[in-house]
């Protein structure tokens, strides 16, 4: 599904990411360790295309499609969704108009008629069980007024309005007590399926239980140095990074 | 040689002209007019209220007049009608300076009009009313009488079209006696794409307990300049809102003094300014608390593209008696393009110790976050940068209190964004100059 080759990157020009290489595979479901300031956020941005990130150098291919090339909302109808580690404030744009905006692009993307006004409602109320996520957020303007975990909630709940092929989890979990976690991880495993993947940027050993993921990597300094089972997410949860640093530093 | 110089010889040369087709209210002020202006000239942009318009430069066309007053060749209740879904709003129109139905004409209310025409105007000696009393021949009277309320909405139609360049000096006056309410909409046109000038002068007494909803949609040709100057006197108790909008345009320079000289008077504004290629936007505000416990509230709102000025000044005037005033004044720009320019000066000036007063503005872009954050949706930027500006508009519409209007405004707004917008495609136009 998705081939990182050699990513260089940087971001107000500094180099961030210095030779990222990765695959991830249908189905499967990716975690994103790392110290701070690794570039585990820049890889993230890097995918979506936002602007404020530039490509120095390697490849990116989606599907066999040409990622890079691609304009961050072509990005978004090619089924790639990222979960924002702090999501904006719109004020003045109610969710509801906002997702309907969002829905008829990609229908409009692949050639559809917009989505009636009664489907569109009734996908809306759908989806918003699925995260607990009361209807008179969607009057409201996007994320105004949103608590912090109603607005990881609600990235939840647009994945789930806007069903992703990839979805890249930043930190989704950061700043969410117990119950809302387990609401998130749990919406989220909801939406799984053999054809969708993830890749998912944590810290904390409960979202490994709750993701059960396939593989975790470790990226230090702009490059992915080691990868392994989940049970590396648990090394790292007892140990820190300090061993991998090291070992690294070595070869 | 002043622009003003070409207007004040023809006043002189055509005074005869000027008279016979006019009122003798209005024939009694134009000495004192004339004398005004051939004494101090036009201001120029060093006086501060002239700061952001260049009058010198938008009076130096040569107009042409309607002096001898040709009768219009059209019915405009037949040739324009207004198709706004459920506004049941009794129309008027006012083609250039004719008024139809003429009932509501100053020609057939001269008596009544005399103890209210210029007496607000003339007091700052503004050179535009000046100019505007020199010239008018006609105008608009609305008055609702004590304790009548009107029960639809008044919709006043000003079209400004020929077939040269032309001037049009349009007078409008509005009393709303004691206990009175009424909700009356201004839509200006200029359907031509002849180069044309409009002087405006609005004179509005609001009497105790009166209640006047004011809305001005101003779609005119970029040919087009507008000068409007509205003076608004607030009783007792009075309550006036004013809603201004200005969604395409040439020059316009809305100048609006409101003198609050009763206890408890309200006065709320709030303006939406869209403007892109070269329009020039100014409205500039005073608001004079001259009484106890009055309260004003202003909003204005500014969306500017490509090299477009838009320009707000207001004043907040809190006189010494004024105690317990409450003032809240707030305006906000967003420049869409880095040529666009915004000139943002909000003003306070209290001689009262115990008032409540605030103001603040802002110039900003558009929200780079909420932007790609819409992009990573799916929502194309051009979609997702209208919904941004449509959003920052939005919460003047919102004060928008007629619904149909609001809605209509709403659409408007969003064509405009799109780049859609000729003029409100409700109107259905015809030629007038046939």
């Amino acid at each position: 599904m998705l081939e990182i080759k050699n990513l260089h990157a940087k971001v107000e020009g500094k180099a961030i990411l210095k030779g990222v290489d990765l695959t991830i595979n249908d189905g499967e479901v990716h975690v994103l360790m790392g110290p701070n300031g690794s570039g585990k956020s820049t890889l993230s941005n890097v995918l979506v295309g936002n602007p404020k990130y530039e490509v120095t150098e390697g490849s990116i291919s989606f599907n066999g499609k040409d990622l890079l090339a691609m304009k961050p909302e072509d990005r978004a109808h090619e089924g790639i969704f990222m979960s924002f580690q702090a999501p904006t404030e719109i004020p003045g744009v109610s969710m509801t108009n906002f997702m309907r905006a969002a829905v008829n692009a990609k229908r409009t993307y692949f050639g559809q008629e917009p989505m009636s006004a009664s489907d569109f409602l009734k996908l809306l109320r759908e989806k918003r069980k699925l995260v607990g996520l009361d209807a008179h957020f969607m009057g409201r303007g996007v994320n105004e007024g949103f608590s912090g975990g109603e607005r990881k909630r609600n990235e939840i709940f647009q994945m789930a309005v806007l069903e992703p092929t990839f979805s890249i989890l930043d930190e989704t979990d950061s700043g969410l007590d117990v119950d809302a976690l387990r609401i998130v991880a749990e919406g989220f495993n909801q939406l799984r399926t053999e054809k969708t993947s993830a890749m998912v940027i944590t810290h904390y050993q409960r979202m490994l239980d709750y993701l059960k993921p396939d593989f975790v990597h470790v990226l230090v300094n702009g490059r992915v140095v080691r990868s392994g089972s989940a049970q590396l997410g648990y090394d790292i949860e007892e140990k820190g990074f300090e061993w991998i640093i090291e070992e690294a530093e070595k070869q | 040689m002043s622009a003003i110089q070409q207007y004040l010889d023809l006043f002189a040369s055509q005074r005869t002209v000027i008279e016979d087709g006019s009122c003798s209210t209005m024939n009694a002020e134009r000495q004192a007019a004339f004398d005004n202006l051939q004494q101090h000239g036009l201001p120029t942009q060093k006086v501060e209220r002239y700061k952001y318009t260049d009058l010198e430069k938008a009076l130096t066309p040569n107009y042409g007049l309607n002096l001898k007053r040709i009768p219009l060749s059209v019915d405009p209740y037949k040739a324009y009608r207004c198709s706004l879904p459920k506004m049941n709003a009794d129309v008027a129109y006012v083609v250039n300076d004719t008024v139809v139905p003429a009932t509501l004409s100053f020609h057939e209310n001269a008596e009544f009009i005399k103890p209210y025409y210029n007496r607000l105007a003339t007091q700052q000696r503004d050179a535009v009313s000046e100019l505007n009393t020199m010239l008018a021949q006609d105008g608009i009277l609305i008055h609702i009488p004590a304790g009548k309320k009107l029960e639809r909405p008044l919709q006043i139609v000003n079209i400004s079209a020929a077939t040269i360049d032309f001037m049009s000096n349009r007078r409008v006056l509005i009393v709303v006696e004691e206990g009175a309410e009424g909700t009356i909409l201004f839509c200006d046109e200029s359907p031509t794409e002849q180069r044309s000038l409009t002087t405006q002068v609005v004179e509005i007494f609001a009497g105790k307990n009166s209640k006047l909803h004011l809305y001005a949609l101003e779609e005119t040709a970029d040919t087009h300049t507008h000068l409007s100057n509205m003076y608004i006197e607030q009783q007792e108790r009075s309550e006036v809102t004013f809603n201004g909008m200005t969604l395409h345009n040439g020059i316009t320079r809305n100048m609006m003094d409101v003198h609050l000289v009763g206890r408890h008077a309200a006065i709320n504004a709030y303006g939406a300014v869209i403007a892109n290629a070269q329009e020039h936007v100014d409205n500039n505000i005073l608001i004079d608390h001259n009484a106890e416990e009055c309260t004003s509230d202003l909003l204005y709102k500014y969306v500017l593209d490509d090299k477009s000025v838009g320009a707000f000044a207001g004043k907040v005037l809190v006189q010494a008696g004024a105690q317990k005033t409450a003032s809240q004044e707030t305006n906000s720009n967003l420049c869409v393009s880095p040529d666009a320019r915004a000139y943002a000066q909000p003003m306070l000036e209290i001689y009262a110790d115990d008032v409540k007063c605030n103001h603040g503005s802002t110039v900003g872009k558009l929200d780079e976050n909420a932007l790609f954050y819409m992009r990573q949706r799916g929502i194309p930027e051009p979609e997702a940068r209208l919904l941004l500006q449509h959003a920052f508009i939005n919460d003047v519409l919102q004060h928008v209190t007629l619904e149909p209007l609001q809605e209509r405004l709403s659409h408007l707004v969003e064509l405009r964004f799109r780049g859609e917008l000729r003029h409100c495609d409700g109107c259905k136009m015809q030629n007038f100059c046939n």
